[in-house]
């Protein structure tokens, strides 16, 4: 089980990626694994999707969203130890690997 | 597998929602969704249109209210929940109980905003117990709740402790909690943390959980909206509601947040409920099945609060008032039809034999309509309220298609007699028709109040409510609220705003790119990202629900049964309104009686009581015949100002051209001046035929009975009705069809194949048939009833009767309630014009309202006291309680006015019975207002006092003979009075300008009709109207109504070219000066073709100066000559430079000169 209230715990140790990735969804529509550096990451466990809201009147263009969709999960490559990520799926429907907490 | 949304807000949660039901429906239907509730904030509100999106996309609706709840005894808030009403399939709840019950729970809740003044809507948590009994409602528990409010805390024993507390209070079954889960941040209302909590604590309460989203809007995208929304509601720029708590507005508990978490409440599809409600169970410690357990629980719910929505809400059962409330004991249909064959007897008494066979044959054909429909307590009910009203000698008259009816006649609902107007039964009701019947009262506006009050009184507040109306979004306050949201400068927005008309605001972009006078905006536009966003913004907020409020007219009336049907909640006046609005009374199946106050008829009610009054004579306006010559003599004159829907500018120029001569020439001549026949041409033809300048054209004998009142035009509904039935034989009630259907060009097809098809097998030749077809063709929807031309007319006649007969009472009524589209000023012109003086304020006489008074032979009008601005009500009670006065001492004393008050009064000459009606004493009077100090001694009515006659003597003598006040000084009466009461009742304020007109040779308007048309003529006055009427090709022609107080006003028309020469001043220039040629229109009428314009002012200040300049250079050069030359030629100089030709115009100005001596 995820347990998401804990994540800053982990900020210490966070590295930036901002990556494009390929995402694979499961029949549910959550992440089921990503594609990042040939590699290919496998979801551990029920990812958590957080909404957070934008100031979109600060910007130009009216949006389509109001907030910014980020998937907060568990994924190992192969037998590695597993990581915790941050994916953000964009409006545009691209995914990026915005952070890997460690 | 699909998802049953039970928490969602629809548009009509005015500033919270944003879809509109039938977005909401249609989306869920697409989604796979087989049922969809809206629960909308406070109310019912969209729940009809609800209902009626879910059958059109085939789900089955569920209705909640989203609502507050207080502890009844310590009014302590308990947060919002959910309401749902179960549908009568679930279980032992009786078909329309949940609904009954919901119903009756929201109108608890607005019941409390009147026993609790300031308090929001909100239920008393015992009453909403009590309802919810019978297993007829089940309550939501959320976030928004007490207890979600202490799961969001994290204080899981207030949670326990205040769940408990429901479940002491509530029925068994009755509760369920609502899992919202928005996937905010973390630490956010909306995050999965208490939304697994609340999960958890339904699980040791052992309470049913159910999955909602809370909707606010149906797609992601409209999350925007619902900011504008927030924005708009709490009246505050969206950057300042993301501004952390202290900048916020006071977040009661009750009280959504002011401003979203994140843009998730939307109406999401099944497959993303699901994912939410993994990720909410994952978040927890649940026990196995936990997921499975809240969408079962949720899909459960969800079938217990499934409608039928004719068994639960019945939709489309029409139900009448009780007959035993209507003081009928028999059945409604013996009793419906004793009383019309009565009314029969009674209205047709003078008919003749034939007359009244014929009216009752036509009774019996449309009772025949009326068994079968099983509508007999409806006329039953509407006669009821027809006497209610007569009752209470209030004047009352039927419109609308009703009129045609000879049922309605014989009942005294209406008072137009149908047969012989050629009024069709089938216009109103047939079996082919397929909504509620609809008949419009229209009584004197001054008493429509109370008119409501007696139905209320009457029929009893459980069958009676007010309609309401929803004000939706449009331009101006769409483009105010998002520049507020976006928090742009007022005035940078009014700039804007202004510029919103004459097109949709969801258009504002193609509109920029579209429109001339938008190109300025347009390239501020271009330049500014904000202003690019406001125009975006603008146009999701159009056509969205706004407020609702009380319908000017509509008055629901139903059985014991309303509240059950409908939730009320206190209109502005006090008395119930239905959250329903015009839209869903024909599928609730109630019946809305139209009852609209008309000034017109609280104008002719007062001048019939003013005639009592002073000659106790009663006149019954509705037996007056309907064939008086001077009547039509005065309508033909076109001196129709003031007379009922013929005197407006243009009406008065179709008047002059028409010259009606009996009282159907006045609903034809009603009918002709509406938009489509004007834009159709349809008048010119009419007239064409009437004067014999073209032959009529019936197109067929068999045509010629239907078509000969109007000479072979086709003006009317009814018209068109009979030549359907003429042409195909389908019986009136479907031609009415067929009519209706004429307005929709995709049909046109389908009718004229239907006519073609059964008029040939009807003896029609094929030619016949492409004539009348292009006739009927071109005729589309834009007609008019000739029974609502009918029933306007009447008034129409019984004013102009009252204005040749009558005209001091008939001017007193127009001047008290103003009806009509001219000013005051012109009224009182008017007056002086027919020969009835309009006397002064007189604190003796004057009353509330303008009265007749006995003048000599005749009669005058009395100005009214609150005709003086700035004067108070209770000032105005004492004068007329106390009137009259034995001094100035004594009025002072009784009346207590106030300085401001007093001086006004002198100043116009309302105390001048107190200095003998010598004006030139006015000053000493004022100067002695103004001398006194301190309030007034206040001596009782029983005390003897002295009578010290004022002025005092002290005043009097040589040295106060010189007393000049300034307020006075120069200024002529009408000065005064139109300073004091904005009104000139002693004389014309063009006045003064007489001597400027005759050196002009500006030609009265009072002459104009003795010109020959192509005349040059200049025409001077004040501007009294400006009307931009309807024009055939669609350009602009402006409508100057011109009066220089000799008579009817001058219209003078402008047209494109004119307008483009003369520019702004057309709309604005209020003294004009006008060169133009006249140009007749018929028989009598004559109007002026606006050529050139002056500003009045302007010229006469340049002309002075002129005269000053050149008398001063005559005398500078005369000076050394002989002192009689100099005079001379300063004399000369001092003349009028162009006087005119004679002919040029009206020969001389005698009427000037004589009228300025």
């Amino acid at each position: 089980m995820t347990q998401i209230v804990d994540a800053p715990q982990f900020e210490d140790t966070a590295v930036i990626i901002d990556k494009a990735v390929q995402v694979e969804l499961s029949a549910d529509g959550d992440p089921r694994a990503f594609v990042w550096d040939r590699f290919e990451h496998t979801v551990i466990g029920q990812p958590q999707a957080v909404f957070t809201r934008t100031r979109w009147w600060e910007h130009s263009g009216t949006p389509t969203r109001i907030d910014t969709e980020l998937w907060r999960l568990d994924a190992a490559k192969g037998g590695e130890d597993q990581h915790r990520y941050d994916l953000r799926h964009d409006a545009d429907g691209t995914w990026v690997l915005a952070l890997d907490w460690g | 597998m699909s998802f049953p949304h039970l928490h969602v807000a629809s548009a009509y949660s005015t500033h919270y929602g944003v879809t509109l039901p039938e977005a909401l429906a249609g989306q869920a239907a697409a989604d796979g969704a087989t049922f969809l509730a809206v629960t909308d904030r406070n109310g019912l509100y969209g729940a009809v249109k609800h209902v009626r999106a879910c059958v059109a996309a085939g789900i089955r609706p569920g209705l909640g209210a989203d609502l507050e709840v207080h502890d009844g005894d310590t009014l302590a808030p308990l947060g919002r929940v959910v309401v749902l009403a179960h549908g009568g399939s679930a279980g032992e709840g009786g078909a329309g109980r949940g609904y009954a019950a919901l119903c009756r729970a929201v109108s608890s809740a607005h019941e409390t905003t009147v026993r609790v003044p300031g308090h929001p809507p909100s239920i008393p948590r015992s009453r909403l117990a009590e309802l919810a009994g019978l297993n007829s409602l089940t309550v939501l528990l959320g976030p928004a709740s007490d207890v979600g409010h202490a799961i969001e805390r994290r204080d899981n024993p207030l949670a326990r402790a205040t769940l408990a507390e429901w479940q002491r209070i509530m029925p068994p079954q009755s509760l369920a909690l609502e899992v919202v889960c928005h996937l905010t941040e973390p630490g956010m209302p909306g995050s999965v943390a208490p939304a697994t909590r609340m999960l958890a604590l339904a699980e040791y309460a052992r309470l049913p959980a159910v999955l909602s989203n809370a909707v606010r809007y149906g797609t992601a995208e409209e999350a925007v909206t619902a900011d504008l929304a927030d924005a708009a509601r709490h009246l505050m720029p969206l950057a300042q509601l993301a501004q952390p708590a202290q900048a916020q507005p006071p977040n009661t508990q009750t009280e959504a947040r002011p401003l979203q978490v994140n843009g998730q409440a939307w109406l999401k599809p099944a497959a993303a409920m699901r994912q939410v409600a993994r990720m909410v169970v994952d978040a927890g410690q649940h026990s196995d099945g936990a997921l499975a357990r809240l969408l079962r629980d949720t899909h459960d719910l969800a079938e217990r609060c499934a409608l039928d929505p004719v068994g639960d809400i019945g939709l489309g059962r029409p139900r009448m008032p009780e007959a035993s409330v209507i003081g009928v004991t028999r059945d409604p249909l013996a009793e419906l039809w004793a009383r019309a064959r009565h009314g029969i007897d009674e209205r047709y008494a003078d008919a003749g034999r034939r007359g009244l066979t014929a009216a009752h044959d036509r009774l019996a054909h449309e009772m025949a309509t009326v068994e079968s429909l099983g509508f007999a307590s409806y006329f039953l009910t509407v006669a009821t309220v027809a006497d209610l009203v007569r009752d209470m000698g209030i004047r009352i008259q039927a419109r609308g298609s009703g009129v045609g009816s000879v049922l309605n006649y014989a009942l005294h609902t209406s008072s137009v007699e149908p047969i012989g107007n050629g009024l069709l039964w089938e216009r109103f009701l047939s079996p082919e028709r397929q909504t509620l019947p609809d008949i419009d009262l229209d009584v004197e506006s001054a008493r429509r109040h109370d008119i409501y009050r007696k139905v209320f009184e009457t029929f009893g507040a459980s069958r009676v409510s007010l309609m309401s109306m929803t004000n939706a979004y449009r331009g101006r306050g769409a483009v105010r609220d998002a520049g507020l949201a976006l928090g742009m400068p007022d005035a940078q927005v009014a700039t804007i705003a202004k510029q919103m008309w004459r097109f949709n605001a969801r258009d504002f972009r193609a509109a920029l790119a579209e429109k001339p006078e938008l190109e300025e905006l347009a390239a501020e536009v271009r330049e500014s990202s904000q202003l690019d966003l406001l125009v975006d913004l603008t146009a999701r907020l159009d056509r969205l629900p706004r407020h609702i409020s009380v319908h000017p007219c509509g008055v629901i009336l139903s059985d014991a049964s309303l509240l059950d049907r409908t939730p009320v909640q206190a209109s502005g006046m006090g008395l119930p309104m239905s959250q329903f609005d015009k839209h869903d009374m024909d599928p609730m199946g109630l019946i809305k009686l139209d009852i609209l106050g008309v000034r017109m008829q609280s104008a002719m009610a007062h001048a019939v009581e003013e005639h009592h009054r002073l000659t106790g004579e009663h006149i019954d306006l509705d037996r007056v015949p309907l064939d008086d010559p001077a009547t039509f003599e005065l309508i033909r004159s076109t001196r129709t100002l003031g007379i009922f829907q013929i005197e407006s500018p243009g009406q008065m120029e179709l008047v002059g051209k028409l010259q009606p001569e009996v009282f159907n020439d006045l609903t034809v001549e009603i009918s002709l001046f509406r938009p489509g026949p004007m834009k159709n041409n349809i008048p010119l033809r009419y007239l064409e035929a009437r004067h014999g300048e073209v032959a009529p054209d019936y197109i067929h004998p068999r045509f010629e009975p239907i078509l000969r009142e109007t000479n072979g035009v086709v003006i009317f509904h009814e018209q068109v009705m009979r030549l359907f039935d003429e042409l195909t034989g389908c019986g009136l009630g479907h031609a009415d069809v067929l009519r209706r259907h004429l307005g929709r060009p995709e049909q046109l097809s389908v009718i004229e194949a239907y006519v073609r098809e059964n008029a040939l097998g009807r003896g029609f030749d094929a030619g016949t048939i492409d004539r009348v077809w292009t006739v009927l063709a071109g005729f589309g929807s834009f007609g008019f009833a000739k029974a609502h031309g009918a029933a306007f007319a009447l008034p129409t006649y019984q004013s102009a009767w009252l204005k040749t007969h009558h005209p001091a009472a008939f001017l007193a009524g127009l001047l008290t309630h103003d009806p009509g589209m001219w000013p005051k000023d012109l009224l009182v012109a008017e007056a002086r014009v027919l020969g009835v003086p309009v006397l002064g304020l007189d604190v003796q006489h004057s009353a509330l309202d303008y009265r007749v008074e006995s003048v000599g032979e005749g009669q005058g009008i009395r100005m009214p006291l609150p005709e003086l601005s700035g004067s108070s009500d209770a000032e105005r009670a004492r004068i007329v309680r106390h009137q009259p006065f034995t001094s100035l001492q004594d009025f002072r004393d009784r009346v207590h006015p106030r300085r401001r008050t007093f001086e006004a009064l002198a100043r116009v000459g309302a105390l001048d019975s107190f200095i003998d009606h010598d004006r030139t004493r006015r000053h000493e009077l004022l100067a002695h207002i103004q001398s006194l100090r301190g309030t007034a001694i206040t001596i009782a009515d029983d005390q003897l006092a002295f009578e010290v006659p004022l002025p005092v003597l002290d005043y009097e003598g040589a040295r106060f003979d010189t007393v000049t006040s300034l307020q006075l000084r120069g200024r002529t009466q009408s000065d005064l009075e139109l300073l004091d009461t904005g009104l000139a009742v002693a004389g014309h304020r063009m006045r003064k300008y007489y001597p400027l007109f005759a050196e002009l040779g500006v030609t009265p308007a009072a002459q104009l009709a003795t010109l020959p048309g192509g005349t040059d003529v200049l025409l001077a006055g004040v501007r009294r109207a400006t009307n931009t009427p309807p024009m055939r090709d669609g350009r602009r022609v402006v409508f100057v109504s011109l009066d220089d107080g000799t008579g009817p006003v001058a219209n003078v028309v402008f047209f494109h070219d004119a307008q483009e020469r003369i520019g702004g001043g057309v709309f604005q220039t209020e003294l004009m000066l006008v060169r133009g040629r006249t140009r007749r229109s018929g028989a009598r009428g004559v109007s002026v073709t606006g050529e050139g314009m002056w500003d009045l002012v302007t010229v006469a200040r340049d002309r002075a100066r002129a005269q000053a300049k050149a008398l001063k250079a005559a005398r500078a050069a005369a000076l050394d000559a002989e002192p009689s030359v100099a005079e001379a030629t300063a004399a000369a100089a001092a003349r009028p430079p162009m006087r005119r030709a004679a002919g040029s115009g009206t020969t001389e100005f005698d009427l000037w000169s004589t009228q300025s001596a």
